[in-house]
């Protein structure tokens, strides 16, 4: 599996793996915006026939004008492989890979994200894998009214 | 001109503040009042044209858009001379895309207060939409001079002497820009991607050790952030350049992320090795074993050498490869290395390798105790072996092979999904379309929390022709609040439904359906090309150059793109069918009959669209700049798609499907490279999509045949004397139509000469030009005369004998035999015969495939042939296992069975549960 940044051509193919997989879904200028934007943090996974297969859709958010104390981050806003190409540990590559970027080129001090209390196996990645800490839960985060764990990992000596 | 137009008298104090004050209420959206404030200067002055244009400006943002369009164009009227009225006029019709028009406005505008940084930011906005670079350049230029102090002009101007094809200008502008740079602090991101983009441009000149030069300089000094792209870029210049050093730039890449083809690519081809035609070499081998022991989480170099291997190397390879992805349980493992099937020798090493590990596992799960450490010996090694197996001989048209392994992996394990999808897939293959949706739908009951498998029940489901229910298990994961699954799908830009929806309802004789489908695939690219509006001034503000210049790229061949090409095609085919027979229409119209589940979806969708209305705001992720200037989102007038088909022009409409992939094409035909092609290959790679979908699919050329011979047609009804004499501009339209058509099939026949279709458009060709009145006139007469005679056959050789040739030459050929058929059926040949060449697809030795026989019992069918029934027989028995071909009544009962709750499951089914994965 190929294993890269995410380019422009590429977000036809990320909106729709994430279609196929999971119920939040985006407009194509969504996609548009974050890789505009934060044209380095975003990856995608590919097949030998170069269809995505899997990708993780990140930003970064500034301190805002009025908290000046909020350091920069990084953000995960989607990440998702399809099933048929589970197992090979393509998620945490590409969070790896995204975390890094973030890092050293945007100097985000954490990255956070949200995950469906109910995920196990996502919140297995997280914590387990990649060392990421549960900050706080969000009520009714979900538009079919689930909770989100809203999780964070520190990204300084890393 | 001038000096003719009126001089506008000034409005006396009083207003002129009001006036002011209306222009700020509109600045910050309060528009009751700015209403007010409008209607209070009318009084005095109702034809002050200025305050007309804001009044209507503010009415079509309160959802009075007709009324307001007016009013804007009467202020116009009334003040030719005014900035703030061309101004309104434009952003009107910026807001309605029409963007031609509203860069004229701006133009006009623009006359009448020259500096205005607003009306000359939008003009450089729309024209980089429109792609007029060399104005671009002008305006840009023009915003430096008045501008000069802030950072982004600069580089804007860079861009657009880039984009105008001009990176010598770019290049010189850059170099001015930084040698005036001060103080630029430290980790400057924006600084960072200007620096990037100065070396893309020197790279494009071939100025290399510079671009070398100024990146090495600008990484030490830290001035670039992108740690990555400063290692991509070096490995890229160096081996453009032959040096060396490439090779360790290469491995620094593969090692900061080793899953990266292109850094492999990149490094193999410094020792003189192509991925795409690999040949076996030891070296290459060798570096590739060093890489993979060094790097042991990553699977590329031990990919790389499957694909580069041969013989016993290969052999040597491939076994822990799969040794070990069986072992894990990989699914992907067969879909991983199915590309090495193209080398029939390796196909065989992998079919012999992988059954004589499921010998060997059979063995041991049988003899090992369980509580063995040996992952090989693990029943699930067995399982997934069976599963690998399964796949091979389905993908190989083995289906009973791969069928019986399913059997048996699933009484190994029933409960594992991923089996039953299989089961689907090798069923699909065989044309059981309805136990491959049975087959789907039973993996959906072991997992209905993953909407990856409730997407490709959904999508099986299409396939069986089972539309309502396809979406009913859609629905499952779709938005509640949308005004139906369908829609949510189409509003999520979701081009796998939206085909394969279309497909369905084409097979199901619903033309109305179907083109509402393909006409939403329309939609959805016509948005993603106007998303990049506004990425035209902001990539600017933020300085990411680099990706922006890809956006362009990409947006340059987007409707290159599968799913666009097939859609056009289909819809072109449909309005085609309606302009030969308008009936098509008429009689879905008046019978319009309705099933139940038809009328209940219905009232279920509009219920919701009552609820979804108030959603419809928050919906939508805004970007940035949230002008709320759209026109609001109309409802669905159409919902049958009736309208859509029974349009007036469908020719036309056609056309304007196609007309993107004719531009494209030319583009290509022409050789006029992309402004915006990147370096690195990407840009080649989008030209290459644009030319395997587009300029090289015979399919391409067949539809605009047959629009632009159709168009010509409702033209030529005149004659050529009288549009000779008294009407030139139809004469030229004529022309035109008619010598797309015949460069369109000359296209295709240089494609394919004996491609079915084009056999098909050749004759009909002849015989359009048979009931000309008279040869076309001159000036396209030599030209037309020339072209077709290229392409027809001499005219002492009758079409039913240039007929016969062609189907005795191509008698093995079922889809060229059912060519041959359907123009016996034009040539009026008795039914008889045309019947006896449909019955000749059965022929000896000929590979008869479901979709050729599908169309041969459709063309069967519209004969009114009475040997349908016989031709349904003989398919049947032929595809045995197929339900393509079961009448009606056992269809209903398959049908039935289809979304039967399995019995393991009856107890508690998944029905709606939410999916959990993913982190969102």
């Amino acid at each position: 599996m190929n294993i890269r940044l995410a380019q422009v051509e590429d977000l036809v193919g990320m909106q729709a793996c994430n279609l196929q997989n999971l119920p939040e879904n985006y407009m194509m200028k969504f996609w548009m915006f974050h890789t505009m934007t934060w044209p380095q943090c975003s990856f995608v996974a590919e097949d030998e026939k170069g269809r995505i297969v899997g990708y993780v859709l990140a930003k970064i958010d500034e301190p805002s004008e009025d908290d000046k104390n909020e350091e920069i981050h990084g953000h995960v806003n989607s990440i998702s492989v399809l099933r048929s190409y589970r197992r090979l540990g393509l998620a945490k590559k590409l969070m790896l890979l995204s975390q890094e970027a973030m890092s050293s080129i945007y100097q985000a001090s954490y990255v956070s994200l949200h995950v469906r209390k109910s995920n196990k196996a996502a919140i297995a990645l997280y914590r387990d894998t990649l060392g990421f800490e549960v900050a706080k839960v969000e009520k009714k985060y979900y538009g079919d009214g689930e909770d989100a764990l809203s999780m964070k990992l520190s990204l300084k000596n890393s | 001109m001038s000096k003719a137009l009126p001089k506008r008298t000034p409005l006396p104090s009083k207003e002129a503040s009001l006036f002011k004050e209306l222009l700020t209420l509109y600045e910050t959206r309060q528009l009751k009042k700015g209403l007010k404030t409008a209607d209070q200067i009318l009084k005095k002055f109702p034809d002050h044209g200025e305050t007309l244009c804001m009044k209507g400006l503010v009415l079509t943002h309160m959802g009075r858009r007709e009324e307001g369009i007016e009013l804007v164009k009467k202020g116009v009227r009334l003040d030719l001379t005014s900035h703030i009225c061309w101004h309104v006029f434009g952003l009107i019709q910026k807001a309605d895309k029409n963007y031609e028009e509203a860069l004229k406005s701006y133009t006009q505008a623009l006359r009448f207060d020259k500096e205005n940084m607003n009306l000359l930011r939008d003009s450089a906005q729309l024209q980089t939409h429109l792609r007029l670079y060399e104005n671009l350049v002008e305006t840009r230029h023009f915003i430096l001079k008045v501008r000069p102090n802030q950072r982004q002009n600069w580089i804007a101007l860079a861009l657009a002497h880039h984009l105008n094809g001009n990176p010598k200008e770019a290049k010189a502008v850059l170099d001015h820009y930084q040698r005036s740079l001060k103080n630029v602090p430290d980790y400057d991101y924006e600084h960072s991607e200007t620096l990037l983009y100065y070396i893309i441009i020197l790279e494009e000149l071939g100025e290399l050790s510079e671009a070398l030069s100024v990146l090495d300089t600008s990484a030490k000094s830290r001035a670039i952030v992108d740690r990555t792209a400063i290692l991509e870029f070096r490995a890229r210049l160096l081996s453009k350049q032959g040096a060396p050093e490439a090779e360790e730039a290469w491995r620094a890449l593969i090692e900061h992320n080793a899953d990266n083809y292109s850094s492999y690519r990149g490094y193999l081809s410094t020792l003189g090795i192509s991925l795409e035609s690999p040949s076996s070499s030891s070296e290459a081998l060798a570096k590739l074993e060093e890489l993979s022991t060094q790097l042991p989480r990553a699977t590329a170099p031990r990919r790389l050498q499957l694909t580069i291997s041969s013989g016993e190397d290969f052999k040597k390879f491939i076994r822990p490869y799969i040794v070990k992805n069986l072992a894990k349980g990989v699914p992907s493992l067969f879909t991983d290395i199915k590309t090495l099937y193209v080398d029939a020798e390796k196909r065989q090493v992998i079919e012999d390798l992988v059954e004589s590990l499921k010998t060997e596992y059979a063995k041991l799960s049988s003899t090992t105790p369980s509580d063995a450490t040996n992952a090989e010996a693990e029943p699930t090694t067995y399982l997934w072996t069976l599963y690998f197996l399964a796949q091979h001989y389905s993908y190989l048209n083995q289906p009973t092979k791969a069928l019986e392994l399913l059997e048996e992996a699933i009484t190994h394990t029933p409960t594992l999904p991923e089996l039953y999808l299989c089961k689907g897939r090798a069923l699909k293959r065989v044309g059981d379309y309805l136990g491959a949706a049975k087959a789907v739908n039973e993996a959906r009951f072991l997992d209905g929390q993953d909407r990856f498998i409730n997407t490709k029940c959904g999508k099986y489901l299409l396939r069986a022709g089972m539309v309502d229910e396809a979406t009913g298990i859609l629905g499952l994961f779709t938005k509640k609040d949308a005004l139906s699954p369908a829609a949510d799908l189409e509003d999520m830009q979701s081009l796998l439904f939206l085909l394969e929806s279309g497909d369905s309802y084409s097979r199901l004789n619903k033309p109305n359906m179907a083109l509402k489908r393909y006409m939403s695939v329309k939609k959805v690219f016509d948005e993603w090309e106007d998303d990049q509006f506004d990425f035209h001034g902001y990539n600017l503000r933020k300085f990411t150059i680099s990706i922006y210049l890809r956006l362009l790229a990409w947006e340059d061949t987007l409707r290159a793109h599968p799913a666009y090409v097939k859609a056009a095609i289909e819809a072109s085919k449909i309005f085609v069918k309606v302009n030969d027979d308008p009936t098509i229409v008429t009689s879905l119209t008046s019978t319009s009959q309705l099933t139940d589940a038809e009328k209940k979806a219905k009232k279920k969708a509009k219920k919701a669209a009552a609820s979804k209305a108030q959603d419809d705001k928050k919906a939508q992720p805004s970007a940035h700049d949230p002008k709320d200037l759209e026109p609001p989102v109309p409802k669905d007038d159409d919902p049958e798609g009736l309208k859509l088909l029974g349009c007036s022009d469908p020719l036309e409409q056609a056309a304007k499907l196609l007309h993107p992939l004719v531009v494209l094409a030319e583009r290509t035909l022409t050789g006029e490279k992309s402004k915006t092609a990147n370096e690195d290959g990407k840009g080649k790679g989008k030209q290459e999509e644009v030319d395997k979908n587009v300029v090289k699919n015979v399919e391409v050329w067949i539809a605009v045949y047959d629009v632009a011979i159709r168009r010509s047609a409702s033209l030529s009804s005149w004659t050529f004397r009288v549009m000779v004499d008294a009407d030139c501009s139809s004469l030229f339209r004529f022309s035109e139509k008619l010598l797309q058509a015949v460069g369109a099939l000359t296209r295709a026949s240089a494609l394919s000469p004996s491609h079915p279709e084009v056999h098909i458009r050749i004759v009909d060709l002849k015989q359009r030009i048979a009931a000309f009145p008279q040869p076309p006139p001159a000036p396209i007469g030599p030209v037309f005369t020339e072209s077709v005679s290229k392409l027809l056959p001499p005219d002492e050789i009758s079409m039913e004998r240039f007929n016969s040739e062609y189907l005795q030459r191509h008698s093995g050929e079922p889809a060229k035999v059912l060519a041959a058929a359907r123009v016996m059926k034009v040539l009026d040949a008795p039914i008889g015969s045309v019947e006896e060449t449909v019955f000749g697809v059965f022929g000896e030795g000929s590979q008869l495939d479901i979709s050729t026989a599908l169309s041969a019992l459709e063309f069967l069918t519209s004969t009114s042939s009475s040997r349908v029934d016989e031709f349904r027989q003989r398919c049947q028995a032929k595809f045995e296992l197929s339900t393509a071909f079961k009448a009606p009544n056992d269809l209903a009962q398959l049908k039935e069975q289809v979304l039967a709750v399995p019995l393991a499951n009856q107890a508690d089914g998944p029905a709606g549960v939410l999916p959990e994965d993913g982190a969102n």
